[in-house]
């Protein structure tokens, strides 16, 4: 079976840039091939037409002119440009990549501090931690009344649905009755909280308080 | 030997039985105490760490029995921690414990303290009883006498109220009134408040804001010109001045202060007992170097006072009538006596013929 030459291998032979041992066969195959021929013959043709054309440039340029000075004076103009362009061109930040794993780690680790905090750390010291946090962030710019409820290391008695309790030291007493929720409460001016229970089956009262000393 | 060693010891067991202990909690009454423990077994604190801190939960039930002469009205034990300066109490206002009576009391207690101070031991004692002649045993220490009197008054009140209302109005009335006082007691409004001792002086930048006093004709005291300092979510360094127009000595006053925040609702905010010795009609200031704080945000538009109870030289008491506590403003404001809680409660929960039959105990 006889297979025809790529179209490329002739085009190369055409302009004699083909190896030369690759040329040889190219041509002892065109011999015998009208089709490889004629198509030889026709890059041939058109190689012809486009050294025509070539040849039609303005009269100012002459036949010798130097091509491959004005290539190289081309590619000078063309990096002087590129490098202008950068100069003024705003840089593309390059936004660092995140992968979702870390971020899941961080986001676990922070509710389970949250959690072990939340479990562990009484109320007031929190609250305690916080009011420290807003005095150092205000730089203890605060109103009075403000001044006033935020500093607390005296002695505090509480009382709320909760119970009563009483914070003096760094220590709390907090007294209730078991889970019940009191029916009232109240503080004295002079130093206590107090609140009420009632037992639902027998009606029994039963007062808690917690006293400053 | 053994003969004479056993009597020994068996008395000095007899003698320490007023004295129960177990692990961490001790149990204290005096040996001549008209109230004795039958609670031998009690339950240990449970001990558990919660960060820089330990919790310490006292949780324990005590089995008493009156073995004095007179019957018990009511009765405050003490309870205190090894390591601390404050104090807590439980008390039962509304006993009616005849002699050899038994009767429990429920001690739920929580200690929070830094690691390095260790499990504290716990002591519940006796800090006072108070029998139905009004007449009371007890250290004292803790004020609670004048208390157990005011809570026998009102109960006294309270029950003769209820029973004249049966006698000459019948059982449906009396239903109807226990309906009322438990809607009252279920409507009332109150807010998780804070007392902070000697920070007066702290908050002389806010608005001073004037008492209204409601007056109530039938008190010794008449309290006038009341003021005090409001800021966001708290008021505090309250004064005003009062006046004995009784014929006798007052030693002990309490004002109820009730404060009105910005949607018109009232609630007690607070007491202000004072301890001032009043000649009749001598005149006196009282100032009070202490703030409170609430624990929800609240915008006070106005504060009120009434005059809530009287001890006079003798050591006798002045409360508010009926009558008087049903002027407006002060009924819904006013929570019912610890007397009027349980009968209420009796009537919920057994019926009105169970509660008639409380009443007749009386």
């Amino acid at each position: 079976m006889k297979r025809h030459v790529i179209e490329t291998e002739l085009a190369l032979h055409a302009t004699g840039d083909l190896p030369l041992w690759r040329s040889v066969l190219v041509r002892l195959h065109v011999r015998r091939c009208d089709e490889c021929h004629g198509l030889l013959e026709a890059l041939r043709a058109d190689r012809q037409e486009l050294r025509r054309s070539a040849d039609d440039m303005p009269a100012s340029i002459s036949k010798d002119f130097d091509w491959d000075q004005l290539a190289a004076e081309m590619t000078a103009n063309i990096r002087v440009g590129l490098a202008a362009g950068e100069c003024v061109t705003p840089r593309e930040r390059k936004v660092a990549t995140l992968s979702w794993r870390p971020l899941a780690f961080a986001a676990g680790l922070v509710v389970l501090l949250a959690g072990a905090w939340w479990l562990n750390i009484p109320r007031t010291d929190t609250e305690a931690i916080g009011r420290a946090i807003r005095d150092m962030a205000t730089g203890g710019r605060m109103n009075a009344t403000q001044s006033a409820t935020q500093d607390e290391r005296g002695p505090v008695v509480g009382a709320s649905s909760a119970g009563v309790v009483l914070v003096e030291n760094g220590g709390r007493m907090g007294i209730d009755q078991g889970g019940l929720e009191p029916v009232m409460y109240s503080v004295s001016t002079q130093g206590s909280a107090s609140a009420r229970y009632v037992d639902q089956d027998t009606g029994q009262v039963t007062i808690t308080a917690t006293y400053v000393q | 030997m053994f003969s004479k060693t056993l009597p020994v010891a068996a008395a000095v067991l007899i003698g320490s039985g007023l004295c129960a202990s177990g692990q961490g909690i001790k149990i204290n009454f005096p040996k001549d105490s008209p109230v004795s423990s039958l609670t031998t077994d009690l339950s240990p604190p449970v001990t558990t760490a919660r960060g820089g801190a330990n919790l310490i939960e006292v949780n324990t039930a005590l089995s008493l029995r009156n073995s004095g002469q007179k019957r018990i009205r009511s009765m405050t034990l003490m309870v205190s921690a090894q390591d601390a300066a404050g104090k807590g109490s439980v008390s039962v206002p509304t006993l009616d414990a005849g002699p050899g009576e038994t009767f429990s009391i429920h001690i739920d207690t929580r200690l929070v303290r830094p690691l390095t101070a260790g499990s504290p031991v716990v002591e519940v004692s006796l800090d006072g009883v108070l029998f139905d002649d009004l007449s009371f045993y007890g250290p004292d220490m803790l004020h609670s006498q004048r208390s157990m009197i005011m809570w026998e008054l009102e109960a006294q009140r309270d029950r003769k109220y209820f029973k004249t209302l049966l006698a000459s109005r019948g059982a449906e009335e009396l239903s109807k009134e226990m309906r009322l006082s438990l809607a009252r007691q279920a409507d009332s409004s109150q807010r998780g408040v804070q007392m902070v001792r000697g920070r007066a002086t702290n908050i002389d930048t806010e608005r001073e804001t004037q008492f209204a006093f409601l007056d109530i004709p039938e008190s010794p005291v008449e309290a006038s010109n009341g003021r005090a300092r409001i800021g966001a979510s708290l008021a505090g360094a309250p004064q005003f001045e009062v006046r004995n127009r009784s014929p006798r000595a007052v030693q002990h006053l309490e004002i109820s202060w009730i404060v009105k925040d910005q949607q018109g609702r009232e609630f007690l905010a607070a007491s202000m007992p004072a301890d001032m010795k009043l000649a009749p009609n001598q005149s006196g200031p009282v100032a009070q170097d202490a703030a409170l704080r609430f624990d929800r945000p609240i915008s006070i538009q106005s504060m009120s006072g009434f005059v809530s109870s009287v001890e006079f030289a003798d050591g006798s008491q002045w409360i508010p009538s009926r009558s008087a506590l049903d002027q407006p403003g002060l009924r819904q404001v006013v929570a019912p006596s610890p007397e009027e809680q349980r009968l209420s409660q009796i009537y919920t929960k057994k019926g009105i013929q169970a509660l008639i039959a409380e009443l007749n105990k009386f």
